[in-house]
C-alpha cells in the first residue's frame, strides 16, 4: 500500500516537471490530464483500502467524480476554448525551458528543507509524499508565472488544485467528505468562468497573452 | 430565521429568472433585502440573549455567535442600501442604453448569489465550508466585475478572478495544515470545527500551527486586501458598477477578515500569547497602510483612490487584531462596522458622479455642489469621515485602535499610523477637493440629482455615521463586547 502511494507520488512530481518541459498549450492540457489521472488512481487505492478496511465508500465517490470533473471534463473544456481561440503560434513562455526545470528542482529542494525542519510534519523519518504534493503546488505556481498565455494560467490554477488535494490525502486522509464535494464543485465553476473570461478576452484584446493585459496599473 | 436568511437569497434568484418586467425585478430585490434584515435582526436578538444560535439538524451549516452576526448585520444592512440604490442607478442604465432588461436579470441575480455566498460563509462552523464559501464568492463577482464588457473591465475581472482564486487555494493548504496540527486531538467528526478548535487549542501542534497560520494569513489575507496581496483590489473595485464596488468593499473584504480573525483566535489561544501572530499581521497591516499612504497621492480615477482607502483601513483592522488587546480588538470590529458603512456611502455616492459625468477620471470632474447638490455634500462630508475627521463615525474607531496602541507602549506602530492617517487626510483632500468646485462644467450635463432613492439611501447612510461617531448605541457595545470575548478567551 505504501509502495504504491510513495510511487504514484513521485509519479506526480514527475509529471509536474513534464508539464514545466511542454512547450505547446496543447500538450500542457494533456499532461495535466495525466496528472489528474494519476490523482484520480490515488484516491482510488486509498477508497478501496478505506472500504476494505472500514467499508467506507466516501473516498471512492470522491475519486469517480474526480475522473468525471478533471480528468474528462476539464481537459475537454480546455481544448474546446483553445481550439476557437488560437489561430498563430506564439512563443509562449518568458525563461527558457532548461532554465525552468533547474528552478523547479530548486524548489522541490526548498520544500524538502522547509518540512523536514517543521517539527510536527517530520516525526523522526521525513515525509516524502507531503514533500512531493507540496512541491507539485509550488511548481503549479511557479507554471502561472512563467506562461503568457491565459490558459497556461488556467492549467497552473489547475495544477495547484491537484496539488492540495494530493496533499490532503497523503497529510489527513482526505478532507471530509462534504467539504471535498464542495471544493470540486468551486474549481469546475471556476475553470468554466474562467474559460469563458479567455473568449472576451480574446474578443477584446486580440490575442490571449497575459502580457498585453496591463492596462490597469497604479 | 437562520432558515429564512439563507433561503430568501437563493429563492430571489430564483424568482428574478421567472419574472418578466423589470419593475417586478426591483420588487423582487427590495424585497429580498427587506426581509433579510428582519431576518437578521431577529437572530441578532437571539445572540443579545444566549450566546449564540446553533442548528443541531443542519450540522455544520449553521452556527452564529456575536463574532459572525456582527459581519453578517453589516451583509444584510448593506445589503439593503446596495438594492434601494440599484433601482435607480439602474434606471437610468437603462435610460442611457448602457442595459437591457436581461442584463440586468443577470446583475441582480448574480449580486443575490454572491449576498449568498457571503451569508453562508458567515454562518458555517466548519472552516472547510467557509472556504468553499469564500471562495464561490469570487466566481458569484467576477462577472459582476466584468459587467460592463469594456477592455478595462475583462482586464480587471480576470485579474480578480485569478490573483483571487490561487490566493484562496493557499489558504486550503493552510487548512489542510491546521487540520493536519488537529489529527491526534479532535475525531473525524469535529474535524475543521472552529468551536472544537477553540476547546481543544492548546493541544494542537505548535510548527505546523505556525505553517497554517501563515498560509491562511496569505490566502485571507489577498481576499481581504491587504498588502502586497492587494493588486486585484482597486483594478476591480474601480472597474465594477458602483452598487457592486459597494458591496465589494463593505462586505466581501470584511467576510475574509472575519476568516482572518477565527484563524488567529484559534492560534493565539493554543500559543497563550499573540506575539507570532501580532507581528505578522502588524507588519502587513502598517504595509497596507503605507500602500495606500503612497498610492493615493498619485490617483487620477475616484473609485480607485476609494479602493486604496479600502486598502488602508483593512490595514488598521489588522494592526487592532494583531496587538489583541480586549480594547484593540473592540476598536477593530468597531472599525470594521464604521468602515463599512463610510465607504459603502462613498461608493454610492460615486455612483452617482459617474453616471452625471460619465468618466472615472478627477481631472475632467469640476463643480460637483452644483450638478449633485445632496450627492457632493455627501461625498465631501465621506472624505472627511473616511479621512478619520470628527465627528463621524471612524475617526471614534480609530481614536480607540490607536488608545490602545499606546496602552501597549508601542509608541513606535502608534505614532507611524498617526502620521500615515495624517498622510492619507491629506491625499484625500489634494486629490479630490478640485472636483467639488470649479465653473468649467460641460454644457451638455444637466444640474439635478437622476437617482432619487439612492439620494435618500446616501443621505440616510451618512446620518448614521454622525451618528454612530457620537455615541455607540447599548445593544452593539454589548455584541461588540461578546465578540471581543470570542476572539480573546475567558
Amino acid at each position: 500500500m505504501t509502495n504504491y502511494l510513495d510511487a504514484l507520488s513521485v509519479l506526480l512530481l514527475v509529471s509536474a516537471f513534464i508539464l514545466m518541459g511542454n512547450k505547446r498549450t496543447g500538450s500542457y492540457i494533456k499532461t495535466f490530464q495525466f496528472q489528474s489521472a494519476l490523482v484520480a488512481l490515488l484516491t482510488g487505492i486509498i477508497g478501496i483500502n478505506s472500504f476494505a478496511e472500514e467499508g467506507r465508500v466516501d473516498v471512492l465517490i470522491i475519486g469517480a467524480i474526480v475522473v468525471g470533473i478533471k480528468v474528462l471534463f476539464i481537459p475537454y473544456l480546455l481544448k474546446k476554448t483553445y481550439a476557437k481561440v488560437a489561430y498563430r503560434v506564439e512563443k509562449d513562455f518568458f525563461l527558457n525551458i532548461p532554465l525552468l526545470i533547474i528552478i523547479c528542482c530548486f524548489i522541490v529542494v526548498f520544500c524538502y528543507y522547509v518540512l523536514s525542519e517543521t517539527a510536527g510534519i517530520n516525526t523522526g523519518i521525513i515525509n516524502n509524499q507531503m514533500v512531493n504534493s507540496v512541491s507539485l503546488i509550488l511548481i503549479g505556481l511557479f507554471f502561472m508565472i512563467s506562461r503568457k498565455k491565459a490558459i497556461g494560467q488556467i492549467v497552473g490554477f489547475l495544477v495547484i488544485e491537484n496539488g492540495i488535494f494530493v496533499t490532503a490525502l497523503f497529510a489527513i486522509q482526505g478532507m471530509p467528505f462534504i467539504v471535498d464535494i464542495g471544493i470540486l464543485m468551486d474549481i469546475l465553476v471556476a475553470v468554466i468562468i474562467m474559460g469563458m473570461m479567455v473568449f472576451r478576452i480574446d474578443e477584446k484584446f486580440g490575442s490571449i497573452n497575459v502580457d498585453k493585459i496591463k492596462d490597469l496599473r497604479g | 430565521m437562520g432558515y429564512v436568511l439563507l433561503t430568501v437569497p437563493i429563492l430571489a434568484v430564483v424568482l428574478f429568472f421567472a419574472s418578466k418586467t423589470k419593475q417586478h425585478q426591483h420588487v423582487i430585490s427590495v424585497a429580498a433585502s427587506v426581509i433579510m434584515v428582519i431576518a437578521a435582526g431577529v437572530l441578532t436578538g437571539e445572540i443579545l440573549q444566549g450566546d449564540f444560535v446553533e442548528y443541531v439538524a443542519w450540522g455544520w451549516f449553521f452556527r452564529m455567535d456575536a463574532l459572525s452576526v456582527i459581519v453578517m448585520d453589516i451583509v444584510v444592512i448593506i445589503g439593503l442600501m446596495t438594492s434601494v440604490f440599484s433601482v435607480g442607478y439602474l434606471e437610468n442604465e437603462i435610460r442611457h442604453g448602457k442595459l437591457t432588461t436581461d442584463r440586468m436579470r443577470v446583475y441582480y441575480s448574480l449580486m443575490y448569489a454572491f449576498i449568498f455566498t457571503m451569508l453562508l460563509a458567515l454562518t458555517v462552523k466548519n472552516i472547510g465550508i467557509m472556504w468553499i464559501a469564500i471562495e464561490a464568492t469570487t466566481l458569484a463577482s467576477a462577472f459582476l466585475v466584468g459587467f460592463y464588457n469594456g477592455k478595462e473591465a475583462i482586464e480587471a475581472a480576470w485579474k480578480y478572478i485569478i490573483i483571487c482564486s490561487v490566493g484562496i487555494a493557499i489558504a486550503l493548504l493552510g487548512i489542510i495544515f491546521l487540520q493536519f496540527s488537529s489529527l491526534t486531538v479532535l475525531d473525524s467528526s469535529q474535524f475543521l470545527d472552529w468551536p472544537a478548535m477553540i476547546d481543544h487549542a492548546t493541544e494542537l501542534q505548535g510548527p505546523t500551527l505556525r505553517l497554517a497560520f501563515i498560509f491562511i494569513l496569505v490566502g485571507f489575507g489577498t481576499k481581504a486586501g491587504l498588502a502586497p496581496m492587494h493588486t486585484w483590489l482597486p483594478d476591480a473595485h474601480s472597474q465594477a458598477p458602483s452598487p457592486i464596488s459597494t458591496l465589494m468593499s463593505g462586505v466581501l473584504l470584511n467576510g475574509a477578515m472575519y476568516g482572518i480573525i477565527r484563524i488567529v483566535a484559534i492560534v493565539n489561544r493554543s500559543f497563550g500569547n499573540s506575539e507570532f501572530v501580532g507581528r505578522i499581521l502588524i507588519a502587513v497591516g502598517i504595509l497596507s497602510v503605507v500602500t495606500a499612504a503612497v498610492f493615493i497621492f498619485s490617483q487620477k480615477d475616484y473609485k480607485r483612490l476609494l479602493a486604496y482607502s479600502s486598502i488602508e483601513h483593512m490595514g488598521i483592522i489588522a494592526i487592532a487584531i494583531g496587538f489583541f488587546t480586549p480594547l484593540s480588538v473592540f476598536g477593530g470590529l468597531l472599525h470594521m462596522i464604521n468602515h463599512s458603512f463610510t465607504k459603502s456611502m462613498l461608493f454610492l455616492a460615486t455612483g452617482n458622479i459617474l453616471q452625471k459625468y460619465n468618466t472615472r477620471e478627477i481631472s475632467k470632474i469640476s463643480g460637483l455642489f452644483k450638478m449633485l447638490p445632496v450627492t457632493g455634500v455627501v461625498f465631501l462630508l465621506g472624505l472627511f469621515a473616511i479621512g478619520g475627521t470628527p465627528p463621524f463615525s471612524v475617526f471614534a474607531s480609530e481614536i480607540v485602535v490607536i488608545s490602545a496602541i499606546f496602552q501597549e507602549q508601542n509608541f513606535f506602530v502608534g505614532g507611524l499610523l498617526i502620521l500615515l492617517l495624517a498622510i492619507i487626510f491629506t491625499g484625500l483632500v489634494v486629490t479630490l477637493f478640485k472636483m467639488f468646485y470649479g465653473k468649467d462644467i460641460p454644457k451638455e450635463i444637466v444640474p439635478g440629482e437622476q437617482n432619487i432613492p439612492g439620494v435618500v439611501v446616501i443621505a440616510g447612510l451618512l446620518g448614521m455615521i454622525t451618528v454612530m461617531g457620537l455615541f455607540i448605541p447599548d445593544e452593539l457595545r454589548t455584541l461588540i463586547d461578546q465578540a471581543v470575548k470570542i476572539v480573546i478567551g475567558g
